[in-house]
């Protein structure tokens, strides 16, 4: 009978073993998945907030479609392409990121293997969703557009939701139906589309850059096929606080003074002379001013302004002359990026003044090329591993003291574990003694608290012996790899030193010619404004010698 | 050849070019082909660059809690939105034990990686074993427009080997009240 109910108590206890065990590795697999899901989330986090190094370490072990895509991305944000592309071709087999995958897939392959990138953004504008799919169609629409087929272009676009992607689209359809067609009306349709299409992006300031540029584009369309009522309505559109004002503003005052009303044309170019000469339209606003005058009657003023205009310009290219020098002396990054970032606005003015800023504007004007754009960039990265080097190098130089002073004599500590344990048990009596004199669930829940903290205690102590012994070995490993790490900062610095040599000369390159450029056009300018000087001094001294005054 | 004269050389059907023009074009294609190249392999040799130095950061950040922060008395805390839309974050302080130990601003980037699922580690450090107290004071816009301040205040018991803690913020409507809610992790 005994040995009845002992069986059965321990067929009972298995049972009931098995069970728990089972409950265990449940938790457990929830745990381990819970687990991965906080280090995708991460990844995510390190690699959103510009650290991709810190997202490629949470997303070692990541086996995950999440935590995969995250590894590809800060793969590619690392210049490391080529291990990122086995990552996306394995997304691309999967279940929920196949779209972003082929998108990425697309990046990797363009300039290398156009065919492939095709079909790469193909399949992301069938499988990917939202800002993925709209990116994949604009870049396939541009594609189609790139290669002569505006209406195929067109077709594609057709297939957008309305945003950012398909107003870029629209606007490139219209800039090319405005070279092919002699009637605006295509190319002012398209970018009558591309206005509403910009109108339902959710990124306020990209939405209002986009739409500027876009009414600029549409009034000088308008004014190049002398609808001037239709390009004023569209340039009183433009913002005042916008790369395109200026622009905007010169054109309205052409289109003002094409359709008669001079002194509102020359308000409107009164207030782009306010934006530095870098603008586009801003030295063509100072000469038409002069214009203005001398259409309205006004001899003596256009006279003036036409000076005004000159000694504009003559100081103008001092000033790029001064530009010159110092891109010779301290770098075009230092002359033209970092000094424009310097400005002396105080901060209560400087959202106002930004456009103001001459050094900002030439900025903005070299930055508006695409290769200028990569050749600041190489700069700036190169400037930026440069500085994590520097830090790193501290950090280095840190732990490798910490390290060092661990391992020294004075850090040897003998323990007596046995003492500790003693005083252990000491404090586990008297918390065992009081618990039973405890009266209140507080005092009980206090003196549970410290009975399990005690056992922690007791825990490590047990763990102390062993990991003493193996304190130094790990040290001296951990010090090993302290040294071996500043010795590749030494030699990546050296690297990184020599391509920032190239990489400022070939920007240095690249601006002297820009600030050339600018100075021809100023010179060209001021060419004009002479030849109306002239101009007006004839006219003014023939008229004087028909009335007979000397 | 006489100088000033200059020769001509047929290029194709119906196209005829100057000998110095066609040299000039030529100097110009092989320069722009040159100078395109040499920007290629700049940009690969600044690739691999990166990618050397995202390699050492990793070996860095081992070295960096290995040196600084033993298994055993490590605690770290995370941060988590679980609803999107409730609440604009704008700042957020750690408390230990009373004692301010982190605090941070959020741009708008790191709001959007939160609301997408991105979890921030606040703060990594080193505790002793026992009862602990951590307070975060969080400051936000909620979806109704009402500018927020809260306190959350969790106890917790630093045991043997790593702590994690995951703090969640969450604002459901139509209150957006915030609610902060705390899940430790072994």
């Amino acid at each position: 009978m005994d040995l009845r109910v002992r069986l059965w108590k321990s067929g009972y206890l298995v049972a009931l073993g098995f069970a728990m065990l089972c409950a265990s590795g449940a938790t457990g697999a929830n745990n381990n998945g819970d687990l991965r899901e906080l280090r995708d989330g991460l990844a995510r986090f390190a690699l959103d907030s510009g650290d991709p190094a810190g997202a490629l370490r949470y997303t070692r072990k990541s086996s995950g479609e999440a935590g995969l895509l995250v590894r590809a991305k800060a793969l590619m944000a690392t210049g490391n392409g080529g291990k990122a592309r086995p990552i996306l071709e394995q997304l691309l087999e999967g279940q929920y990121y196949r779209g972003q995958a082929a998108l990425l897939l697309a990046d990797l392959a363009a300039g290398k293997d156009d065919a492939l990138a095709r079909q790469r953004l193909e399949t992301a504008a069938r499988l990917a969703h939202g800002e993925a799919r709209q990116q994949a169609l604009y870049r396939l629409a541009e594609l189609q557009r790139e290669a002569g087929n505006a209406d195929r272009a067109g077709q594609v676009l057709a297939l957008m939701e309305p945003g950012y992607w398909a107003a870029l689209g629209y606007m490139n359809i219209a800039a090319d139906y405005g070279k092919r067609d002699l009637n605006p009306s295509r190319a002012l349709v398209a970018l009558r589309v591309a206005l509403a299409m910009s109108g339902e992006d959710s990124d306020g300031h990209r939405s209002q850059e986009l739409r500027s540029r876009l009414l600029v584009r549409a009034g000088h369309l308008a004014y190049e096929h002398e609808d001037y009522e239709k390009a004023i309505g569209f340039l009183e559109k433009v913002p005042l606080e916008s790369y395109s004002t200026p622009q905007g503003l010169y054109l309205h005052g052409l289109a003002l003074s094409a359709s008669g009303n001079q002194r509102a044309a020359m308000q409107s170019w009164h207030r782009a002379r306010k934006y530095p000469l870098a603008y586009p339209g801003v030295a063509n606003a100072w000469l038409g001013t002069g214009r203005g005058y001398d259409l309205a009657g006004y001899l003596g003023q256009a006279g003036e302004a036409y000076l005004a205009a000159n000694a504009s310009y003559e100081s103008e290219r001092v000033t790029l002359r001064k530009l010159t020098d110092q891109i010779r002396d301290k770098g075009a990054f230092q002359a033209l990026v970092l000094d424009a970032r310097n400005s002396e606005a105080q901060w209560f003015l400087a959202d106002s003044r930004t456009l103001t800023q001459p050094r900002t504007a030439y900025l903005l004007r070299f930055m508006e090329q695409p290769h200028a754009q990569a050749a600041v960039n190489r700069v700036a990265e190169l400037r930026e591993i440069g500085q994590t080097l520097d830090q790193h190098e501290g950090s280095l130089t840190v732990f490798r003291g910490a390290i060092r002073e661990r391992l020294g004599p004075g850090a040897t500590v003998n323990l007596p574990s046995e003492g500790f344990d003693d005083s252990i048990e000491a404090l586990a009596n008297r918390v065992a003694n009081l618990n039973a004199h405890a009266t209140s669930t507080v005092q009980r829940e206090a003196l549970k608290s410290a009975a399990r903290t005690l056992s922690d205690v007791k825990t490590s102590i047990a763990r102390l012996d062993d990991r003493l012994a193996k304190k130094d070995r790990e040290l001296n490993n951990l010090l090993d790899q302290t040294d071996s790490a500043l010795e590749r900062v030494g030699s990546i610095r050296h690297r990184a030193g020599a391509l920032l040599e190239q990489a400022e000369a070939a920007l240095n390159e690249m601006a002297l010619v820009f600030v050339e450029e600018q100075d021809r056009r100023l010179a060209f300018a001021l060419d004009r404004t002479e030849q109306q000087i002239a101009h007006l001094y004839e006219y003014l001294a023939l008229r004087n010698i028909e009335r007979g005054q000397p | 050849m006489v100088a000033g004269v200059r020769e001509t050389v047929p290029v194709g059907p119906g196209f005829i070019m100057s000998l110095p023009t066609s040299m000039a074009m030529l100097a110009f294609i092989f320069l722009a082909v040159g100078s395109n190249a040499s920007a290629g392999s700049l940009d690969s040799d600044i690739d691999r660059l990166k990618a050397d130095v995202a390699e050492l950061s990793q070996t860095l950040y081992e070295l960096e809690e290995s040196v600084l922060y033993p298994v055993d008395t490590q605690v770290a805390v995370f941060l988590t939105l679980s609803n999107r839309e409730g609440l604009d974050l704008d700042s957020v302080e750690l408390y230990l034990n009373d004692k301010p130990v982190a605090s941070h601003l959020y741009t708008d980037r790191e709001r959007d990686s939160l609301k997408q699922g991105g979890v921030q580690r606040l703060y990594i450090g080193n505790l002793p074993h026992g009862s602990h107290q951590l307070k975060a004071v969080l400051t936000a816009r909620s979806a109704n427009e009402r500018f927020v301040r809260r306190e959350a205040v969790h106890q917790f018991r630093k045991r043997p080997g790593e702590s994690r803690i995951q703090m969640t913020l969450d604002a459901k409507a139509p209150d957006y009240e915030p609610v902060v809610s705390f899940q430790e992790w072994k």
